[in-house]
């Protein structure tokens, strides 16, 4: 699928990965793109491995599940561990938690590490928005949609004296990707 | 059928009665009852929809009643019953159901309709066997009776559906046998005027099916073995468990509250 | 009465809805106002979020003891005038196969949204399958005739929810929604037009006559408490109430299920074509795998292939004509299911082109690669 991303958002059951992948979606949409959300949670309401895939496109998507990852976001080490296989080696890239995933050596693919719940944690002092903060890092990284995309999508999908707090989430997201970027370079 | 009950019938059915009930059927004079419990009560027909399931019940409303007839699968007419009132509550609702239409195949949508305290009036047609099919055993078959599935006499106990549906959470429930046809009339009425849900055991008869099987071959006999059976709660005071044993308590058994 | 345009009740805007989502929204513009359901995966987010919307527009949502008795009461709540609808996978389903029969024969418009899951019996919950597209044809004793949709997106999921409810109301009929996890719990954007156009039912006047309809036409439907003396039964010795003969009714009644949806079926049926012009062989796909068939096949006509696809949005009745034609057109056919061949064992019947069925029952979806590889054996 030419022209289109394929994102896995990944983690535990209760890290708010499917809401994540709802956001995401949801941003895309507003953003004026073509979306396919599919998620997989299996048993995992109770903190197995979650996956919420999002391809976003310019155009009208045939094919709605992920066949290639082009950006692994990764949030737990056995999504990781499970997931890792399925990116694309050449021009693919994989965001992970820094507190949470230990990476492995993978040929000439990029991974860049954030540590969204541990500056979830220091900064707004609150664990439960480190999946918010990731996105946002990776929105940056990414340019897959606008910043402006993103906090429409949380006003609406968020419950309501929950929106300042993922605002602030997105933000320190957003703050954490560019410092991502500049130390990559 | 007499004639000031006429109207309740369609014009074709008037004058020569369809009803494919046996001669000696109790049903057939539990339909009297319910169309006089009826008539006192001034409702008009057209807010009533009758809801049967399939079994000899069936021919009671089936087709000659001039009112709105859902004759539905076996078993399940209280789950239709269900959509309709509750989309809309100003039917009437009234079943006349057999006992194994009620207490067997659909036993699951009797104690739910009840736990949802429905506004319907059911009134249980128990003959003690199932008569359509050709006379074998119900759930309210006496112990040790024969029927076409039980030749060495039924093993088990009958229900007690009254029992049932009162700890169901049913708002009314009141059991008479067809021998008691003025306190029918009455009970049926105190239902059609319950808001919730009222449940009326009307102890019935099949000379066709049950009576010949068990040497009760005339409905004369039958109706001196309901007589026999069926006591009111007052002469069942004072009984010992032992002379209880066989008897069936008729009366009013609930009435309001919770 | 007969089609007419209302307004949407949702904004007309460019939504991102789950395929569940897209049914319950479909179900509410349409006019359903009663909702009877049990719970069962993969089916119960439609349930539940008809639960959440149906305060908003004055609907009756019930979760009834069983799937039994959720058919019974929607079927209850059509003849008292509803629109109606549950939404089930196969387990449920089976349950409800003699209600179908029932609502069939009574000519009760329902909509069953039936969301499958691999089999048999409680098979698994949490994968995909396409494998009850006979169960929703001949589930029921005796023959009837039913209309099933098959929606591919999720915009298809809203479009043909609609559908479904001005087909039950049109023909009198129960619709099936045959739909699949992949598609349900998919994701995708959604457009809700300003308007949209619905089809109510006719209604009866006046005392409904006993004995058979005249001719095989859907008649107006009378409702409950308004006088019409309405007698509803699916058993035939009733259905004419001893004025005709009990053979005679059986037959008519059985001819008249029949032929009332198969004589409309041109108007009833609904299909698409891509990369037809020259294909020498054809993929006929349907739901979810229509998807992937569809990426192969663009894939493999970029490559020069002479292939191209039929996808039928319409399983029931069977696009016989169309297939026919189809295969009269081409050297092979090839259907790809997620299920042992249930629409190409269909397909034979119409056709003498050959006829290759390609069969995946792991509970995966079937990917374009894999249809990609078949196909380049067939070319």
């Amino acid at each position: 699928m030419e022209g289109a991303k394929q994102i896995r958002f990944c983690g535990f059951g209760g890290q708010g990965i499917i809401l994540g992948g709802k956001i995401l979606g949801n941003a895309s949409i507003s953003a004026g793109k073509w979306v396919a959300g599919l998620s997989t949670y299996g048993g995992a309401a109770r903190g197995g491995v979650c996956e919420a895939d999002i391809i976003i496109s310019d155009d009208l998507i045939i094919f709605p599940q992920v066949i290639q990852v082009d950006v692994l976001i990764a949030m737990s080490q056995s999504a990781y561990n499970k997931n890792i296989g399925t990116v694309n080696k050449e021009t693919g890239l994989v965001i992970y938690d820094t507190q949470l995933v230990s990476t492995k050596e993978v040929n000439g693919l990029k991974q860049i590490g954030i540590p969204a719940t541990e500056a979830a944690v220091k900064e707004l002092n609150n664990k439960q928005v480190a999946n918010v903060v990731i996105l946002g890092a990776a929105t940056e990284m990414t340019n897959m949609i606008s910043k402006d995309a993103l906090v429409e999508a949380i006003k609406k999908g968020v419950r309501e004296r929950f929106i300042d707090l993922n605002i602030k989430a997105v933000d320190l997201g957003f703050k954490l990707g560019r410092e991502a970027i500049s130390k990559a370079k | 059928m007499a004639k000031d009950l006429a109207q309740y019938f369609r014009p074709e059915y008037r004058s020569t009665p369809q009803s494919p009930l046996c001669a000696g059927c109790g049903h057939g004079i539990v339909l009297g009852l319910i169309l006089r419990a009826i008539d006192e009560l001034k409702i008009n027909m057209d807010d009533m929809l009758f809801v049967n399931g399939i079994g000899c019940c069936m021919w009671v409303p089936t087709p000659q009643f001039a009112a709105d007839v859902l004759q539905t699968l076996h078993g399940r007419a209280l789950a239709f019953a269900t959509g309709a009132k509750l989309f809309n509550p100003k039917l009437k609702i009234l079943s006349f159901l057999g006992d194994g239409d009620l207490g067997d195949i659909g036993g699951n949508h009797l104690i739910h309709a009840a736990r949802r305290n429905m506004d319907f009036t059911i009134i249980l047609g128990n003959n003690m066997v199932y008569g359509l099919t050709g006379g074998q055993v119900a759930n309210t078959t006496p112990e040790g009776a024969l029927t076409a599935t039980t030749p060495l006499g039924n093993p088990y106990r009958p229900f007690d559906m009254c029992k049932l549906v009162e700890a169901a959470g049913a708002t009314y429930v009141a059991r008479y046998s067809i021998l008691q046809p003025f306190l029918l009339i009455k009970s049926i009425k105190k239902a059609l005027q319950t808001p919730g849900f009222a449940f009326i055991e009307a102890m019935s008869m099949c000379p066709t099916q049950f009576g010949r099987r068990n040497r009760l071959d005339t409905p004369v006999e039958l109706l001196k073995f309901l007589k026999d059976k069926c006591i009111t709660k007052k002469q069942a005071e004072g009984l010992s468990p032992e002379e209880l044993k066989d008897k069936i308590i008729t009366g009013e058994l609930k009435n309001g509250g919770s | 009465m007969g089609f007419k345009q209302v307004k949407s009740i949702l904004p007309p805007q460019t939504h991102y809805f789950s395929g569940s989502d897209a049914v319950v929204e479909g179900a509410i513009a349409s006019g359903c106002r009663y909702f009877a359901g049990y719970p069962l995966t993969p089916a119960t987010d439609i349930a539940e979020g008809f639960s959440a919307r149906a305060k908003d527009v004055g609907a009756v949502f019930i979760q009834m003891e069983d799937e039994i008795a959720s058919i019974c009461s929607i079927i209850g709540a059509s003849w008292a005038g509803a629109k109606v609808m549950t939404a089930t996978s196969g387990p449920g389903f089976s349950l409800m196969q003699e209600a179908i029969g029932y609502a069939a024969v009574t000519e009760t418009p329902i909509v069953i949204a039936l969301i499958q899951r691999p089999g048999p019996s409680t098979g698994q919950g949490t994968t995909f399958a396409s494998a009850d597209i006979m169960q929703c044809k001949w589930g029921s004793q005796g023959d009837y005739q039913v209309i099933a949709l098959c929606p591919w997106s999720v915009q298809e999921m809203y479009d043909q929810t609609i559908n479904a409810f001005n087909l039950a109301e049109q023909y009198r009929v129960p619709v099936i929604l045959l739909s699949e996890a992949a598609i349900s719990r998919l994701e995708e954007r959604v457009e809700i037009k300003e308007e949209i156009r619905i089809f109510d039912r006719a209604k009866a006047t006046g005392v409904a006559a006993l004995g058979l309809p005249p001719d095989n036409q859907v008649q107006p439907m009378p409702i409950f408490g308004k006088g019409h003396q309405t007698k509803v039964t699916g058993s035939l010795r009733a259905y004419s109430w001893g004025l005709t003969s009990d053979k005679a009714v059986q037959e008519m009644v059985v001819s008249r299920l029949h032929h009332k949806i198969m004589d409309n079926r041109d108007e009833i049926i609904e299909y698409d074509s891509y990369y037809r012009e020259g294909a020498e062989v054809v993929v006929i796909a349907y739901g979810f795998t229509a998807r992937s068939s569809l990426l192969a096949v663009k894939a493999l006509r970029q490559d020069g292939k002479k292939v191209g696809m039929l996808r039928l949005k319409t399983i029931w009745p069977f696009p016989d004509r169309v297939v026919a034609k189809v295969g009269s057109e081409v050297k092979k056919l090839f259907i790809p299911e997620m299920n042992m061949g249930q629409v190409a064992g269909e397909v034979m019947k119409y056709t003498c082109s050959k006829v290759i069925s390609y069969s995946q029952t792991n509970g995966d979806s079937i990917q374009p690669d894999t249809i990609i590889n078949e196909l380049r054996r067939l070319l």
